[in-house]
């Protein structure tokens, strides 16, 4: 057994003699892997014939079209309210303009008669471009949710659906 | 061959944009293909996906600041992309993400572009009862030969939690071929 004279404390016999082997070992592991394991070294996909070839054409083609290109609105329920709350940011401007004409206000629009309008009217816009136009620093979840959320309700579903924390911090949205 | 510093600077000049754009998508597209591929699986939805990832690039590059090598960042929109595809696709079904991996690999049966044998199906069947995270981190390290130290860019996760992932992806993948 070696001895280390200033902390008592025991290593196996031979252990930093064999110490390198074993960490090459370990590097090697993974290239390991791909010899000995059960997984097929290819996976079988394959694609057309030139399809790589053709493809920048393909794609400046499709960055010409995109902008006139009309984008359908599938968004969620939580959307729709955010929309209500550009609609009624666009209603009350343009009210105030129309204000000098005749005297509709916002006031004389029911809210459910603005959510009715966007839940039947077909909307061109895509959910960057609702994100684009929306300040997400006012809006507070509480604004587009039904019922309040408490902290604790947070907590619970956090704490009974993420297996792993690190997942929150992914920000799909950020390019930056 | 021109340099990725050179490059991103051209795509940011209204002049120099178109030839560089060329560039761009002539490095980039078959190593984008294949991660897209590999997570929509059919090759026309890889296409679609594929295209928009460069149309996105191309109109997002001034907001590129350079802390991150561009192919890293390019790799987190064309795994968003594919993402959000994906989640749309189960939406207009009204099926659930769960059923949407089940159909996608029984599609894969009658695709021609798919010449699979019956482990490399099986395969793909196991791949779809992973968790997102580690079916990607299992291509990307697999399939697509990357460092860690790019996937962590990529996925915005640590070397660590990506190792831990790769190595249980691996083991359940395997046990999966074995018990099935």
């Amino acid at each position: 057994m070696e001895e280390n004279k200033k902390n008592k404390f025991k290593t196996p016999e031979g252990y930093f003699d064999s110490f390198h082997d074993r960490l090459m070992d370990k590097i090697h592991e993974e290239e390991n892997i791909k010899s000995t394991s059960l997984i097929p070294e290819s996976d079988g996909f394959t694609i057309p014939e030139g399809y790589f070839e053709g493809l920048p054409q393909s794609v400046f083609k499709k960055l010409k079209t995109k902008d006139t290109k009309v984008i359908q609105f599938n968004g969620s329920r939580k959307i729709y309210y955010r929309i209500t709350a550009v609609a009624a940011v666009l209603i009350l401007f343009f009210g105030l303009i129309w204000n000098n004409e005749s005297k509709l206000t916002i006031d004389d629009l029911a809210s459910t008669e603005i959510t009715d309008y966007f839940e039947s009217t077909d909307y061109a816009l895509s959910t960057y471009e609702i994100a684009e136009v929306l300040d997400l620093q006012e809006l507070e979840l509480n604004d587009v949710l039904e019922t309040n959320l408490e902290d604790e309700n947070i907590l619970e579903y956090l704490d009974e659906n993420v297996d792993d924390l690190e997942d929150l911090n992914l920000d799909y949205e950020n390019y930056d | 061959m021109i340099t990725e510093e050179t490059l991103v600077e051209e795509l940011k000049h209204k002049e120099s944009q178109a030839k560089a754009f060329e560039v761009l998508v002539n490095t980039y597209k078959e190593r984008l293909y294949w991660h897209i591929r590999r997570i929509v699986l059919d090759h026309d939805d890889a296409d679609d996906v594929l295209q928009n990832t460069f149309i996105k690039v191309y109109r997002n590059i001034d907001g590129f600041k350079g802390d991150s090598k561009l192919y890293s960042w390019m790799y987190r929109i064309a795994t968003n992309e594919s993402l959000t595809f994906l989640k749309q696709k189960s939406k207009k079904a009204g099926i659930s993400d769960g059923e949407l991996k089940t159909a996608m690999v029984e599609k894969l049966e009658s695709d021609v572009y798919f010449e699979g044998d019956e482990i490399q199906l099986k395969l793909q069947k196991a791949l779809a009862t992973l968790p997102d995270k580690q079916k990607l981190v299992f291509n990307m390290k697999y399939y697509q030969d990357m460092k860690y130290e790019d996937i962590s860019v990529a996925l915005e996760t640590s070397v660590g939690a990506l190792k831990s992932s790769y190595h249980l992806a691996v083991k359940k993948i395997e046990t999966y071929l074995k018990s099935n």
